[in-house]
């Protein structure tokens, strides 16, 4: 499964991992990760699920018209954004991603304006909660129509193949996406073309409350790689530093050049799908319960504290801090005033075309 | 003197000379030089990381070309026929058209998708289709229809300097009908949403675009033998369209018909005709009518019928004037 090198070997049965969950290192191969490196990976899983909490909040309390709650999901999302170049390669991340881009250094501030729809959203108000976007970092705004930007992606990375910008591109999405006529067209032409992109497919087994043997007659996703002509690989995507191996190794692969390749991390979605969804009507708490017990977070914090890395007080101390990052930024939201009316009208086209120049002259009168 | 589809060809080399940053992409651009040989000779000239041949897939072209128009590209995709632009629709609304509003214009797509369309080949419903409307009706897009080489030419180097997506539909049936002289100047574009005026009229104006201005031209013909004087107008560009030069001949001489030859219903022809009665109703000697293709699908036996010809529009212009 594993090679006694950090190369791993696609295709494999089991998925890999690299931590037990008692939070102890299992790989044949030596961690490589410095001290920091490591307690930063946690920091950002850890103020990922406290966003997802505040998330979940702010939408109960009315500031939020929806959320797609990422819990559950938080190892693959941090280890692609730590597997990448930040502000080189480019992230084309699905609406269930916050953890990623936060992990990147999208700023709490930017986050949150985008997900309470506030005049501070570098986007403009313009799209519902779950919908990152970043020029500085790359991170490509996505649309909701599910794997509709998987295309983009491969375009993307094609440039980069191309101009020999030695760039590269990872796209994230879920096991539902996979049944998308654009995740085939796309992966398709990837493999045709050997262009610089990595598929994370974040696997929860459910799209809403489909499950995956409804979505699927193949065992895996990770084996559909084979057919598009490159490597896949079924990681446990409840172990993070496990998905940031994998995911590394294939954005190298992809810089020098290698060719695409696909990931398939198994997660577990802890929360329903959206705040519109009820899930305790197709799934039992007694299953929810198990899926706790394998949280990444835990198995992650387990292993920090083995290495002596991490304590109760360190983990009160950065809760503490992240809470008071997220009241400071709802606090300057609170400031901004309401998005503007005009706005609607404008960037539907580089210029203000003469007739959406005339509707908007006689709606704002 | 060259072709319409000479032009696309000759046009596209100009501006990739010009631009190392425009790309062509499609199914069979490559060695082939396309089916209709609209990329003849571009694959020699600029090999295959700029003329690009793709997998039979229409999602993956024009996705693919939205995400190189984000990192920097200016691609131009071809769709083989307008007919099979449908597999790759929800790219173009979801993807193309949206980007630049969603993002609050941190990106945007500059490209140009190309695409034969239009009857009277002997295509039968899914080589004929006049699909304009459905991208007129998506904000985001802008959208060409010309008619002649010229046109072809100032038009196409305008969507492909332009900062939006641009749906770049040709006439088919008029790929080689039309020869003519077309100015080499290299810098030759002509903006987006302005119609020309290409005959002056005393009695009624004809307005059409695409490959119905050949019928429509020769509708004004036979009239001028008649001894009515029509005035005939090519929108050539739909999305935006050009109200004021509309408005104007229409306002000036008080009857018009409408020739498009997409389906009859929320043709582009109805938006031109509500506006007409919007704005100057007053003006109108006679309703504006529409002569249009049917809301059938295309026929096969029926292609030459199934378009608006010149005696259909003559009855609709004596319809205007006996009014």
């Amino acid at each position: 499964m594993i090679a006694d090198t950090q190369n791993f070997k696609p295709f494999n049965p089991d998925p890999i991992a690299v931590l037990s969950q008692s939070g102890d290192w299992i790989a044949p191969f030596a961690l490589t990760l410095d001290d920091e490196t490591l307690k930063t990976i946690y920091k950002h899983m850890l103020a990922a699920r406290l966003l997802d909490e505040r998330f979940i909040k702010l939408q109960r309390s009315g500031k939020m018209s929806f959320v797609a709650p990422h819990s559950g999901h938080e190892a693959p999302q941090v280890a692609a954004a730590h597997a990448i170049s930040k502000g080189t390669d480019w992230l084309f991340p699905y609406y269930r991603d916050y953890a990623m881009t936060l992990a990147l250094g999208q700023s709490v501030l930017e986050i949150l304006a985008q997900t309470t729809g506030s005049r501070l959203d570098t986007a403009k108000a313009r799209q519902m909660p779950m919908h990152p976007g970043s020029k500085t970092l790359n991170i490509f705004t996505g649309a909701s129509a599910i794997a509709s930007h998987i295309p983009p992606a491969v375009g993307t990375a094609i440039s980069m193949k191309i101009r020999e910008t030695g760039q590269a591109v990872l796209t994230s999405f879920g096991d539902g996406a996979t049944s998308e006529g654009d995740f085939h067209a796309a992966i398709n032409y990837a493999g045709a073309k050997g262009a610089p992109i990595v598929f994370l497919c974040e696997n929860n087994r459910l799209a809403i409350s489909v499950d995956f043997n409804k979505q699927t007659g193949s065992e895996t996703i990770a084996i559909k790689a084979k057919a598009y002509g490159m490597p896949g690989y079924l990681v446990d995507g409840m172990d993070v530093l496990a998905c940031y191996y994998v995911l590394k190794e294939c954005v190298e692969n992809a810089r020098a050049g290698l060719g695409p390749s696909l990931v398939e991390a198994q997660v577990m979605r802890f929360g329903a799908h959206s705040s519109a969804d009820d899930d305790t009507v197709y799934r039992s708490k007694e299953e929810l319960e198990l899926m706790r017990q394998r949280d990444p977070i835990l198995r992650m914090r387990r292993f920090l504290e083995k290495q002596g890395l991490w304590s109760d007080k360190a983990e009160e101390k950065f809760i503490k801090e992240t809470q008071l990052a997220f009241q400071t930024a709802l606090d300057t939201l609170a400031e901004a005033e309401k998005v503007p009316l005009e706005w609607m009208f404008d960037d539907v086209y580089a210029e203000l075309l003469p007739h959406l120049a005339q509707q908007k002259k006689e709606f704002l009168g | 003197m060259q072709t319409i589809v000479q032009t696309v060809a000759r046009t596209l080399a100009e501006e990739m000379r010009r631009d190392d940053r425009v790309v062509v992409m499609g199914e069979d651009v490559g060695k082939r030089g396309g089916v209709f040989l609209a990329t003849e000779g571009l694959f020699d000239q600029f090999g295959p990381d700029r003329v690009m041949d793709t997998p039979l897939s229409e999602a993956a072209i024009i996705g693919a070309a939205v995400g190189m128009a984000v990192h920097g590209l200016r691609p131009v995709a071809e769709i083989q026929f307008a007919d099979y632009i449908f597999p790759g629709f929800d790219q173009l609304v979801s993807q193309a058209a949206k980007l630049r509003y969603r993002s609050g214009g941190i990106f945007h797509a500059p490209m140009v998708v190309r695409m034969p369309a239009g009857g009277g080949v002997k295509g039968g419903h899914h080589h004929s289709q006049n699909p304009e409307s459905h991208f007129i009706h998506t904000p985001g897009l802008k959208v060409v229809y010309p008619s002649t080489p010229t046109d072809i030419k100032g038009l196409l180097k305008t969507a492909i300097r332009d900062e939006d997506p641009v749906i770049f539909m040709e006439p088919k049936r008029l790929y080689r009908a039309i020869k003519e002289d077309v100015p080499e100047d290299i810098e030759f574009t002509i903006p987006l949403g302005q119609a020309k005026v290409l005959r002056q009229g005393t009695d009624l104006v004809l307005i059409s675009y695409g490959g119905s201005m050949a019928e429509t031209s020769k509708a004004a013909e036979e009239l001028a033998k008649q001894q009515i004087s029509a005035e005939l107008i090519d929108l050539r560009s739909l999305m935006p369209w050009d109200k004021e030069t509309v408005l104007k001949s229409v306002a000036r001489l008080g009857r018009v018909v409408l020739v498009s030859e997409s389906p009859h219903t929320l043709n582009f022809m109805s938006e031109v005709s509500a506006t007409i009665c919007e704005e100057i109703l007053d003006s109108l000697l006679a309703p504006p009518i529409r002569v249009t293709g049917f809301d059938t699908p295309y026929p096969y036996a029926q292609d030459r019928e199934y378009l608006p010809g010149p005696n259909r529009i003559l009855r609709a212009v004596q319809k205007v004037l006996e009014y």
